[in-house]
């Protein structure tokens, strides 16, 4: 009952999204209604002009001619506006698909940090890909067959009362077994098919996960286990794949034997009739054959209808799914009076901050922190302890539980993101390069920047060597997630990136490791030209750059355990003093 | 792509039998509108009941003889695809798993993946299809020809000119699509991206305030996507249309003959109403031909995507003969070796020389790309060098048997890897028949004791997929234990330890240091701290050795040494 609720909820929005191309499709509607009206009624004129051939030297070919043209006639409409209709379809379908995207992306660039942070890519991705374009095809294609599919039957049955009653009663009877059986079929072979999809879902999490590590496999000699595993699995799919596609390929055998039946029951209907000349009709030989083109036709609306009902269904279940993420609640607005901060000087104060991704399990708690400008924090603890999260709450990725974040004593959420982010130069670890060009790349924050301020900057974060060695230089074409560029080239561009711009502030997030040392030595170096005279936070991991911060956070399992200066710290022989010195211990 | 044929092996009768069968189901339907003829010209004609009655009976026979040989024909193609398909998987799937790291690295893992998932669903699809339908539709539509030859010859000739202008009709509206499709698939990818880059590059966007522009991009892939969409859909929807007008102004042309040759005594009425019904049954097999086409094209781009994986060959060449081991005192020597991989510009390694004693501790620093990795993983030969030899307890590693050589070595790759299973099943791998015990010992020896005791199913803990369920230190120390459980002679540890936080570290090296076998041992880092007391360091530089020596010993002189110590400990100097 409530997922019915859903789905007429569901429904209902499908409907506003068509609203705009109503005219369309009420255009759509009718062309439907007349090619429909159209196919049927050539069998009709083709049935009549056979009862004009009668036989020798009993040919009225004046009336034949006639309705040759006719047919000429009716085929000519109907092709032109069936074209027009899957046409007018076709539009519908692409639009709504389109403005549908839009407003997902839309909402995409709006969402908290928190739900993309929290759902897989790949998931939102497939919502904006996959379920619209199976939605759109779903349910607006299915609408049309749907609808002509109706159509087509009512229309048989007019057509086919109007020549003769009894026999319309053998095909209205007959046909709907083969629908039956179809039906028994599609019930019978569900469970195969799930067991099928899921051995398969089986065999390919197992197929994944050794040949994406198939060097491991080899270096521990360790193929003819996995090769076991995989043959239990494989042996089992053919089995039940044998099974599901075999019963599942039996419903159009067994459908057309029904069929056949019906043709055979009308020919015999037919004939006799034609001869008996049974009291109050006149069947005769092209009525014949307009029953046998409209028996052969008449089960396929039914057999369509059935398939487009569990389609149409599915594009429900992908339209809500659509729907759910356009409806995720958005990030708080900026207020309408929020502030646009200028050039910052550098302040920022933690008063009393408490934070948690998940509200049962608090992260920070208390954290107050008072940064003069041109002040160096690093922050540090062991991989996990929630040192990314400061940067989170800094760039107002997430907003803080209680207590306040105020730069330049005013709280950033009376701020407006933009121009707090833009007080912000911010380099993460995990680099993420956009697909374009260097120079797109290093001109994100500053579009307008002219060539010698791109490569003053670049110069300036030890780029330029590099990317002047590249083929086409700063045109070089990066592909997704920098493909080419080695871990340290891609940490300088961005650094590049924020050089340009040069905000007030900075966050910066050192690398662990992959970089190599040469490098290493240009991106501390980089960065440390960035610092100059500039309030900064770094995730830091290199001793030298903790030893110089002017404050050090140490954190340790989300909370804030120590704070002062590096010899303050030590002398506490705290936590930090023991990680300190475990570098040194052997 | 014929190579693959060899796995149909065993499905021969099922392959011939199976199309053979459904000609014959085809033969039956073609013979309906004569039936219908009949009943037509001489049940009607003459008014004879009982002769209908007959001829209706024979209508249905041939149903009920059609539908057996359909269903027999099904279960013949199902058989035999599934079955060759099964086949083909295990084949492939056994051949990747012993394919080289070079053969690994050149093919790249996702794209295997997809040929053993999807790629063989659609060849076992393809199969199918073909041996129902691939004939049938054909034999159907010529058969139906030729029918109309034995019904009138003269009027069948209506039937030679609409059935090429049918063809050319739906094989052009497909070419022209075809293309176009990809385009579309194309610009979809483009539409995907521009998602896919918002959701991962969210940080830097929002950081570089580009939702607007972001949006505008957006736009733009998105509207070029619906023109192109647009396009395609307005060409085929010409298919259907196309076809009718064809089907049917043959059928007035039929009808028109018809009249002239029934008038003249030649036809009769039943018979222009069979050939009617031929041309009838043209259309729809012509459109389920055109579709099948189709699939089969899409199978057969599987198909050879397959095949192209199965005849990568193997570059290592493994000797079957069993090594003397000749007892050197070197567990590993590098005499002079250079590694340049395939399609790569330059050599990785260049001029490798040096030597290893039993039980020595080894340290390999430099940094990335300076060949660490590339260096120890010659040792277990997943790599061949190109120039000069890597002995191994004193014979060459070429003159291994793989299996032989590296059961000798326990390797912890940078990438920490567990797999679907207990820790117990993934601790096996290191030695299919170790006990609890001995898998406990490696499991402390690795600092990861604690976390099985944290466990409350110990080692039955379940691990998920890739580890998830494990922190990215706990699955490095896990991956160290499973090299340990196979007690290896030679250990090497690829920079394993560097999700270790500085204290597990130290202790992981101490403990290793006191492991009761005394392996060799090699550990690549980027640490100088991790590597600073080992027997011996080797310095790397752009693939070539820069220094080797003791820690002292190269800080006074090797300078690519002393830089990176002193850009990770500073201290000492102030």
């Amino acid at each position: 009952m409530k997922s019915q609720k859903i789905q007429i909820d569901t429904i209902r929005k499908v409907f506003q999204y068509i609203k705009n191309y109503r005219i369309l499709l009420s255009v759509s509607v009718v062309l439907a209604a007349s090619t429909v009206a159209l196919t049927l009624y050539v069998p009709i004129l083709i049935g009549n002009a056979i009862d004009y051939i009668i036989g020798p030297d009993n040919v009225n070919f004046e009336a034949v001619a006639k309705i040759l043209v006719k047919i000429a006639f009716a085929v000519g409409i109907t092709s032109i506006l069936e074209w027009l209709m899957h046409t007018i379809n076709n539009n519908i379908t692409y639009q709504v698909v389109r403005d549908i995207r839009k407003k997902a992306f839309r909402k995409i660039e709006i969402l908290p940090l928190s739900y993309i942070d929290s759902h897989p890519h790949g998931e939102i991705v497939s919502r904006v890909i996959a379920d619209t374009d199976q939605f759109a095809e779903g349910l607006l294609m299915g609408f049309t067959q749907l609808f002509t599919g109706v159509v087509t039957i009512i229309g048989t049955l007019i057509f086919m009362l109007t020549i003769n009653v009894k026999i319309t009663f053998i095909v209205v009877v007959l046909t709907p077994l083969s629908l039956f059986v179809a039906n028994f079929i599609a019930k019978s072979t569900y469970s195969m098919f799930k067991l099928q999809s899921e051995t398969r879902g089986e065999q390919t999490s197992l197929i994944e996960e050794m040949i994406d590590n198939v060097k491991i496999v080899q270096a521990f000699s360790y193929q003819e286990e996995v090769l076991r595993k995989f043959d239990e699995i494989n042996r089992r799919l053919e089995k039940c794949s044998l099974r599901a596609v075999f019963f599942s390929s039996l419903t159009n055998p067994l459908t057309r034997f029904i069929n056949s039946l019906v043709y055979a029951a009308v020919a015999l209907a037919g004939a006799i009739a034609v001869i008996g000349g049974d009291v109050g009709s006149s069947m005769t030989v092209g009525g014949l054959s307009i029953f046998l083109s409209y028996a052969n036709q008449y089960t396929k609306p039914f057999n369509e209808i059935s398939g487009v009902i569990t389609e149409m269904q599915n594009a429900i279940a992908c339209a809500g799914r659509i729907f759910e993420l356009i409806e995720e609640k958005p990030q708080i607005p900026d207020a309408e009076d929020a502030i646009i901060l200028e050039k910052a000087s550098g302040n920022v104060l933690f008063d009393n901050v408490a934070f948690s991704y998940v509200s049962e399990r608090p992260l920070i708690r208390n954290l107050n922190l008072k940064v003069e400008p041109g002040q160096s924090v690093a922050i540090v603890g062991p991989t996990g302890s929630g040192k990314t999260t400061v940067i989170n709450l800094l760039m107002r990725f997430y907003d803080v539980d209680s207590g306040g974040i105020k730069v330049e004593g005013i709280d950033i959420r009376d701020i407006t993101r933009n121009s707090l982010r833009e007080n912000y130069g911010m380099v993460l670890q995990d680099t993420w390069l956009k697909s374009g060009t260097i120079r797109e790349n290093i001109t994100m924050g500053k579009p307008e920047a002219t060539e010698e301020e791109i490569i003053a900057a670049a110069k300036a974060a030890h780029a330029h060597s590099f990317i002047k060695r590249l083929e086409y230089g700063y045109d070089t074409v990066i592909s997704e997630e920098g493909g080419s560029l080695s871990q340290g080239q891609k940490q300088l561009l961005s650094i590049a990136r924020v050089m340009l711009c040069l905000p007030p502030m900075l966050i910066l997030d050192e690398a662990t490791s992959s970089i190599d040392t040469r490098t290493e030595v240009k991106i501390q170096e980089a960065f440390a030209r960035l610092m100059q005279g500039r309030t900064s936070f770094i995730v830091a991991h290199r001793l030298s750059t903790i030893r110089e911060a002017d404050i050090i956070l140490v954190m340790k399992d989300g909370d804030i355990i120590e704070q002062g200066t590096h010899d303050e710290l030590l002398s506490q022989k705290g936590f930090y003093a023991n990680l300190y010195n475990s570098q040194f211990e052997q | 792509m014929k190579k693959l044929l060899v796995y149909l092996k065993g499905h021969i009768k099922e392959s011939i039998l199976g199309p053979l069968l459904k000609l014959l189901e085809a033969s039956f339907e073609l013979l309906v509108p004569i039936v219908i003829k009949s009943i037509v010209d001489i049940g009607i004609g003459r008014a004879d009941k009982v002769y209908i009655i007959k001829m209706c009976l024979i209508l249905m026979l041939l149903g009920v003889v059609g539908m057996v040989c359909s269903v027999t024909a099904q279960y013949f193609a199902a058989k035999a695809s599934v079955g060759f398909v099964t086949k083909l998987r295990r084949a492939l799937f056994k051949h990747i798993s012993y394919l080289s790291y070079t053969e690994i690295d050149t093919l790249g893992t996702s794209s295997m993946i997809t040929r053993m998932t999807s790629d063989m669903n659609q060849v076992q699809t393809g199969i199918n299809l073909t041996l129902r339908l691939l004939l049938r539709s054909p034999f159907i539509v010529f058969g139906a020809m030729i029918m109309a030859f034995t019904v009138d010859a003269k009027a069948a000739f209506t039937f030679v000119v609409a059935i090429p202008a049918l063809f050319i009709v739906v094989f052009t509206i497909m070419l022209l699509s075809i293309p176009l499709y990809k385009k579309v698939q194309h610009r979809l990818d483009r539409v995907l991206n521009s998602t896919r880059e918002n959701l991962m590059g969210v940080r830097v966007i929002r950081a570089f305030r580009l939702e607007e522009k972001e949006i505008e991009e957006f736009d733009k892939r998105n509207e070029e996507l619906t023109a192109t969409q647009k396009f395609v859909g307005r060409i085929s929807a010409l298919m259907n249309p196309l076809t009718y007008v064809i089907i049917n102004i043959a059928i007035i042309w039929l009808i028109h003959i018809g009249a002239i040759r029934v008038s003249a005594g030649v036809l009769t009425q039943g018979a222009v109403l069979a050939l009617y019904n031929y041309m009838s049954q043209i259309l729809v097999e012509l459109i389920k031909f055109a579709n099948l086409i189709i699939s089969i094209t899409k199978a057969v781009a599987s198909a050879n995507r397959i095949s192209a994986v199965l005849d990568v060959k193997s570059s290592l060449i493994e000797k079957e003969s069993i090594s003397q081991n000749s007892g050197s005192e070197y567990a590993v020597e590098f005499r002079h070796v250079g590694l340049k991989y395939k399609n790569a510009g330059g050599e990785a390694l260049t001029d490798i020389n040096f030597s290893v004693r039993r039980g020595e501790v080894v340290g390999i620093i430099g940094g990335t790309g300076s060949g660490k990795t590339s260096l120890v993983n010659l040792i277990p030969r997943f790599y061949d060098a190109t120039s000069g030899e890597v002995i191994v307890d004193g014979t060459n590693v070429k003159d291994y048997p793989l299996k032989e050589l590296r059961d000798k070595i326990g390797i912890v790759p940078q990438k920490a890897v567990l797999f679907k299973g207990s820790i117990r099943e993934n601790m096996r791998w290191g030695n299919n028949n170790a006990t609890d015990e001995e898998i406990m010992e490696a499991i402390n020896m690795a600092q990861a004791g604690e976390i099985v005791a944290q466990k409350k199913d110990g080692l039955d803990f379940a691990i998920e997929q890739g580890g998830k369920n494990l922190s990215g230190g706990q699955r490095q120390r896990f991956t160290i234990a499973r090299a340990l459980v196979k007690k290896p002679e030679i250990l090497i540890l690829d920079d394993s330890a560097s999700a270790l936080d500085f204290a597990t570290d130290a202790a992981l090296r101490k403990a290793l240091r006191e492991m009761p076998d005394n392996p060799t041992l090699f550990i690549v880092s980027q640490r100088t701290s991790s590597i600073q007391f080992a027997d011996k360091i080797v310095v790397l530089d752009d693939g070539e050795i820069a220094g080797i020596g003791k820690h002292d010993e190269l800080l006074e002189t090797c300078e690519v040494y002393r830089e990176i110590y002193d850009s990770q400990f500073k201290k000492e100097e102030k």
